[in-house]
């Protein structure tokens, strides 16, 4: 089990499940949890060195008291020095931190939020206690908290250290597939096979994320495994880079399931990543499973998009926003081969539709550029690519 | 792909080269004489094996010295190794040998001392050269290229950073399938069956076929008289379609955008650079790619032969209302030789070459490169 309370392998003093994704090949690695910790101190300390401010005597000695307490691994004791020292200075960020961290050590996973949000109200997005606070809400069951926690936490470096980045990049992972952001899931179980770090919960979270499925893997029920671990299998194999070995096994794959929805969706997935023309049959493939999946004749269309078969495209764009009027990837498509087929006053409807929730959409900015430019709209065109240039930037 | 190719190679996540869009274009452009009473003769008495050239002579025989037809060059006749049958380069600890005898060349890296000599088969580029290398059933992009204005070998484009750690990471970096897919679809014709590399099948260069799709059943049907199957015109196609079917290889706008390639190096991407360009609209052929560049025949270096190509437009400037009303402008500097300051020509980072910068401006002094 990988989403055990980390607090027991520090409390119990053995390895724990999640040392796993940290050190796959370690037979032992009983103190992982204190390395870890000691890690995510120091990067703390750094970043808030600053608050270290004059204090009391009585401060002082509190704060060395819980320092030892918790150098020595004394977790009961440093939480209840660190408690009295924190209500003697409120503003000390890095003991509310500390506090945290042993609270969440200690499977007081409410407490470790209220200490963090001491921290974040004190020192707003510091990216430990962001992630922290993630992990935390994730252990108790606020997974809309964590992912918002979790995803900022990464977007400020928080999986920047390599001893922290594996725990936190899993338990994102995870949370970004409960809320159907499946592709983002999947870059962040990429890192994981990039680093042939294996493990069949994250087998089984990859095959989840990449099968279009929300179910965290702990509730994912037992008889259903088999399918969606083979498909993460292979879908692990295809991102750690061997595609052969991987195109082998989603063919296995697609002879035992033929009628299992969204297999050929993840592979497509996949290969979409290294050229759509490659993706767009397997995306035809589900369609074929599953004619009323909205999602597959979307992707199928954007990848067709893509290709330039604008033709093509369209129709299956206009399958999928039959189903999901509002689909976006459809949407972005019906628009493109709109204005690619001169369509001009239905193909502006289409994406001003998208603009309008989404005044930054690259590839609706690209297909008004596009538009304008086999218009003849010289000037206009000119202003979309360089709308599209200066989001790069 | 040649060595300045390469880079654009290795980081590409974008579209792979689609032989469909590749495949529909210059018949009504440059001329097919198709089914001609003389042509017709022409085939009937002839012994030969049929060819396109047995119909198309003339874009045939210029195309012969084209540079996409020498993308990839024939491994028993390659003009760069045959002028230079050993080439040697140090460089990070190890040294380099390419060696050519009797129409076959070796690849050789030494640390001092153990060496690795793999043969070479195929080789991209036409002036500049890159070798991809093959080693225990997996591709190599060789670290060393050949570069004419060094008159030898350096570093690959794009390769600079990597430090080896043994002969094979010496002799080249590996390249994923992915990424060869794209290199030989873009250097050689029939190198891939979908996503199946099939390099048994490989012809070097881009043949008629890698551009006009359909054209092998067009020359068979041609040989029994019957002219109905012929590929699909790309005469027809705008600018945009144009850039968007070049770009296949040279990069489409999309590609480099959703790519968010930045930097000099994007200078080899013509079509982007082009269509970055105030004055490129897709419906005016007067700004396509095939206004000013023919395929089928080698790359005009005189500045001066593109002053018509500029003056198509701008030449109207003082003379038509039109121009007037769309803010074509006449250059008050110089009447001719456009192309030299209006398209600067940009050093490609590790390219040991020069590009023309096809993002048609104003150019300013020291102003930096316009990204």
């Amino acid at each position: 089990m990988l989403v055990a309370p980390i607090s027991e392998a520090v409390t119990k003093g053995v390895s724990y499940c999640k040392q796993q994704i940290v050190e796959p090949r370690a037979a032992n690695s009983a103190g992982l949890w204190l390395r870890l910790l000691l890690v995510v101190v120091v990067f703390f300390v750094g970043a808030l060195g600053a608050t270290a401010q004059q204090a009391a005597p009585q401060f002082d000695d509190l704060a060395a008291r819980a320092a030892a307490a918790r150098d020595s691994g004394n977790l009961p004791g440093a939480i209840e020095l660190y408690g009295q020292a924190t209500q003697l200075k409120p503003d000390w960020a890095e003991g509310w931190f500390y506090l945290g961290l042993l609270q969440y050590s200690s499977n007081n996973f409410p407490q470790a939020i209220d200490a963090l949000n001491h921290v974040l109200e004190l020192k707003p997005g510091t990216p430990p206690a962001l992630a922290l606070r993630g992990l935390s809400e994730f252990e108790t069951g606020a997974y809309d908290d964590s992912l918002r926690d979790l995803d900022e936490g990464v977007k400020k470096g928080a999986a920047n250290e390599p001893r922290n980045e594996q725990i936190i990049r899993y338990h994102l992972a995870q949370m970004l597939a409960r809320a159907g952001r499946f592709q983002d899931a999947m870059l962040q179980y990429q890192f994981f096979a990039s680093k042939h770090i294996d493990d069949p919960d994250l087998l089984l979270g990859l095959g989840l994320a990449g099968m279009r499925n929300t179910t965290l893997p702990k509730d994912f029920p037992a008889e259903g495994r088999e399918v969606v671990e083979a498909a993460g299998s292979a879908g692990y194999l295809f991102l750690s880079g061997d595609s052969q070995g991987a195109d082998g096994l989603f063919k296995k794959l697609f002879e035992r399931y033929p009628t299992v929805p969204n297999l050929h969706f993840f592979y497509g997935v996949l290969l979409f990543m290294h050229g759509p023309d490659l993706a767009i049959d397997q995306f035809k493939s589900e369609v074929e499973i599953a004619p009323s999946n909205a999602a597959a004749r979307a992707i199928l269309a954007y990848a067709l998009m893509f290709a330039g078969r604008f033709a093509e495209a369209q129709p299956e764009a206009e399958a999928a926003l039959a189903r999901v009027p509002d689909m976006e990837m459809a949407q972005i498509a019906l628009g493109r081969s709109l204005a690619e087929a001169g369509d001009v006053k239905r193909a502006t409807e289409v994406l001003n539709e998208v603009l309008q929730r989404d005044a930054d959409n690259m590839e609706a900015h690209m297909a008004l550029a596009a538009m304008y430019s086999r218009a003849g709209m010289r000037e206009e065109a000119y202003r979309e690519r360089m709308v599209c240039l200066g989001m790069q930037k | 792909m040649s060595a300045w190719f390469a880079l654009g190679c290795k980081s590409s996540l974008g579209r792979l080269a689609a032989s469909a869009a590749v495949a529909a274009l210059v018949g009504l452009l440059w001329g097919f004489p198709l089914g001609s009473p003389e042509v017709a003769a022409t085939t009937k008495a002839a012994s030969a094996p049929v060819t396109c050239a047995t119909c198309h002579v003339g874009v045939a025989t210029s195309y012969a010295h084209a540079p996409m037809r020498h993308a990839l060059e024939p491994v028993d006749n390659d003009p760069v190794l045959q002028a230079h049958p050993k080439l040697m380069v140090e460089q990070g600890g190890y040294s380099y040998t390419v060696e050519t005898k009797d129409g076959k060349s070796t690849y050789t890296v030494s640390d001092g001392k153990d060496l690795l000599t793999v043969p070479i088969h195929w080789m991209f580029g036409q002036h500049s050269q890159t070798w991809v290398l093959e080693k225990d059933g997996s591709l190599y992009e060789g670290l060393v290229s050949y570069f004419p204005r060094e008159n030898g070998l350096g570093t690959t484009p794009g390769d600079g950073r990597i430090e080896p750690k043994n002969l094979t990471e010496a002799m080249g970096r590996k390249i994923t399938p992915w990424e060869t897919l794209q290199c030989f679809n873009c250097h050689a014709t029939a190198a891939s069956d979908g996503a199946k590399l099939t390099l048994d099948k490989l012809r070097p260069g881009l043949d008629c076929d890698r551009c006009h799709m359909g054209s092998q059943q067009h020359m068979a049907d041609a040989a029994r008289d019957n002219f109905s199957t012929l590929p699909k015109s790309l005469k027809k196609m705008d600018a945009e379609d144009t850039a968007n079917f070049c770009g296949q290889c040279h990069r489409t706008w999309d590609t480099v955008i959703r790519n968010n390639w930045k930097g000099t190096v994007d200078v080899r991407f013509q079509p982007y650079r082009l269509e970055n360009s105030k004055c490129f609209v897709g419906n005016d052929a007067r700004i396509s790619c095939l206004a000013c560049h023919n395929p089928h025949q080698p790359v005009n270096h005189d500045d001066a032969f593109y002053d018509a190509k500029c003056q198509a437009c701008h030449g109207e400037a003082k003379t038509t209302a039109v121009a007037a009303a769309t803010a074509i402008k006449s250059c008050p500097v110089a009447k001719d030789k456009c192309v030299s300051c209006h398209m600067p020509k940009v050093e490609l980072p590790g390219g040991h070459q020069m590009f023309t910068d096809h993002m048609i401006r104003v150019v300013k002094a020291g102003e930096a490169y316009p990204d």
